[in-house]
């Protein structure tokens, strides 16, 4: 793929109506509309105890992605009660058309004691055309289960073929490393289909090979069907050593498919780099592949997972 | 319907008098009874001294109880019946309760799998877990649970009682609904729930609570024991205060209620037949009860004052 770079499109820390927040425009995903292209992601401020917490907010661009026309002026979806699954944030939020509503997939994170973190997959519901949601329950629609024991999240769902369709994450270990102060997570990426967007099987197993080690984890899955083939782009890094090292860090991958299940890995494929020196010369994270208007367009996060907003590349060709 | 009478046979298993395993020194929980070769095997749940912060650990583990006089204790489990859960799993600081059934030349063990939180001090998740040493030891299915919150059970999914029921796998719990804080301490509020599976690992829930609350709307019900006469499913299960509840007032009591459906169920406090003693260890609360069949009779393993921190009792059924 060759793809052309825009650049940086949006920075919450350096725009007026998210002053009160602390930066981060995290995992954008894009919901197109008649008259513009909806970019919902995830934004950081710190609470009470003094620690993040994600909440969901949108920037809306024209639909040749050119300009910023708009930005959420109320809350899309609230976080969760005491303990409730996304008490502590909602990060992913990935939505899509279905049946004349807007329908979402979140990733909660609730905090945990021996680890930082859990997450789980809500599902919610817009009926004003995705300007605020509904959670569907208070719980989650997918969660922990026997062989995917924590770290449930990243939900990408599509209804292809009469069927939804999720690319997610699952935990596979939290593991204490030398020289590390606290355990480190792994995840892979799996696969679930669902008659009703509620009820999901899983195919209970890991998409995809890894191509660091054994330890690599695989996240944020995004996936766009053009003629017959499927395209996932993701993003994957190394266990520890990923928040400082730029060599360890979270880099763009891509696998294609004929039926959303079997995948072939082909990173190089991809053909996305980050720029030396430039705001996604350290790390490239949380892709987010979609068309409109006849183009490909691919929006991700650069250095420092998000902290100083997202951009944008344009597909010239394959 | 049937009014039962229970004769109260005592405190039969006290862990404080157990020594040599520094696991078991408080609280025998949740008894659970099944036949193996020369014993009722009755399993529990248990606690080493808490930490430095005042938080415990549960392990499940079992004793043995003479075929012929259920108040005698004939051994004394060496271990745990199954380590805690690794790093980050949903068992990771305890396995309580536990629900052990027969299944051909296996035993399972459905059991609630316990972590920590920040914002609420843990959450529970079923797991399951399989033995081939007749109930000595159990290994996990996998490392994480098998029942799964989900949007109308969302976190709290603890007591399981496995049983099986009109040619398929019965699993009743309790789910959480919601946190409520009282002298800023978060309390769960669960109510009495119910799954099917037609091959013990892939669940159905019903999504909905078996049991009314009588006391209070946020009534917390749990220990669900089901049993079939043979026309009608009787359930002995214990309830208390959604607040306040650590003392005699508010503390858990035992109560009953009956279906023909398993889905249908009428609750009928009054018939039970159970309640607090005058003096001694049960006389805050009874809670917990087992009901086991033995030799044309109907006993009931329940728990006592602090939830079985003295151990777990014994009553029969009267005629």
């Amino acid at each position: 793929m060759k793809w052309k770079k825009i650049g940086k499109v949006f920075d919450s820390s350096r725009h007026p109506d998210f002053g009160e927040y602390d930066g981060f425009a995290q995992s954008p995903q894009a919901l197109v509309l008649a008259d513009r292209v909806r970019v919902y992601f995830s934004i950081r401020k710190k609470d009470e105890v003094g620690k993040f917490l994600s909440n969901v907010s949108f920037v809306d661009f024209d639909r040749t992605m050119s300009k910023i026309i708009g930005v959420a002026k109320r809350q899309v979806i609230s976080l969760g009660s005491l303990g409730d699954f996304d008490e502590h944030g909602i990060f992913p939020f990935s939505p899509f058309h279905h049946g004349g509503k807007v329908l979402a997939y979140t990733c909660g994170w609730s905090r945990r004691v021996s680890v930082s973190v859990e997450t789980s997959t809500g599902f919610a519901i817009s009926d004003d055309g995705g300007y605020s949601f509904r959670k569907f329950g208070i719980g989650p629609v997918l969660s922990a289960s026997l062989n995917e024991p924590f770290l449930v999240g990243d939900s990408f769902v599509r209804f292809i073929g009469g069927r939804f369709r999720m690319w997610y994450i699952f935990g596979t270990g939290w593991l204490d490393f030398p020289g590390e102060s606290n355990a480190d997570r792994i995840y892979k990426i799996g696969y679930a289909e669902s008659e009703d967007g509620v009820n999901w099987e899983r195919l209970n197993r890991a998409l995809l090979p890894d191509v660091l080690d054994e330890n690599e984890c695989q996240a944020l899955p995004s996936v766009l069907l053009m003629d017959g083939v499927y395209h996932m782009v993701f993003c994957f890094r190394h266990a520890t050593g990923f928040r400082k090292d730029p060599t360890r860090g979270y880099r763009l991958g891509y696998a294609s498919s004929f039926d959303g299940r079997s995948w072939t890995r082909n990173d190089a494929y991809l053909g996305l780099q980050g720029s030396q020196g430039d705001w996604d010369g350290n790390m490239q994270c949380y892709p987010h592949i979609f068309s409109c208007n006849n183009e490909i367009f691919l929006l991700y996060n650069g250095n420092d997972f998000g902290r100083f907003g997202f951009g944008l590349a344009k597909l010239d060709s394959f | 319907m049937m009014q039962f009478h229970w004769r109260k046979l005592g405190l039969i298993f006290e862990p404080k008098k157990i020594t040599g395993r520094p696991w078991l020194t408080e609280f025998a929980q949740a008894p659970c009874a099944i036949e193996v070769d020369d014993a009722i095997r009755v399993y529990f749940s248990c606690r080493p001294a808490a930490d430095h912060e005042g938080r415990y650990v549960s392990y499940s583990s079992f004793v043995d109880l003479d075929k012929d006089d259920l108040t005698r204790i004939i051994r004394v489990a060496q271990h745990p019946i199954m380590a805690l859960g690794a790093k980050g799993t949903f068992d990771e600081f305890g396995t309580y309760p536990v629900s052990v059934i027969q299944d051909g030349d296996r035993m399972l063990a459905f059991y609630g799998g316990w972590t920590r939180c920040e914002s609420v001090p843990f959450n529970v998740g079923i797991g399951c877990a399989v033995s081939l040493d007749h109930g000595i030891s159990f290994k996990r299915l996998g490392p994480g649970p098998i029942i799964s919150y989900s949007p109308d059970e969302p976190f709290i999914l603890s007591g399981p009682k496995i049983r099986f029921f009109e040619g398929r796998w019965i699993l009743f719990y309790i789910a959480g609904r919601k946190w409520i804080t009282f002298n800023g301490r978060p309390e769960p509020v669960y109510r009495i729930r119910m799954a099917t599976s037609s091959n013990g690992l892939n669940w159905i829930k019903l999504n909905r609570d078996l049991v009314e609350t009588r006391i209070e709307e946020d009534e917390c019900q749990a220990s669900p024991d089901v049993f079939f006469d043979g026309s009608l499913y009787h359930m002995f299960f214990c309830y208390r205060r959604s607040f306040d509840y650590r003392g005699k007032e508010g503390g858990y009591r035992i109560g009953y209620a009956y279906s023909r459906d398993l889905v249908q169920w009428t609750r009928d406090d009054s018939k039970a037949g159970i309640n607090v003693s005058e003096s001694g260890w049960d006389s805050e609360m009874v809670a917990y009860p087992h009901l086991f069949k033995w030799r044309q009779k109907t006993y009931m393993f329940y728990l006592g004052n602090q939830v079985g921190r003295a151990g777990f009792g014994l009553a029969e059924l009267l005629d």
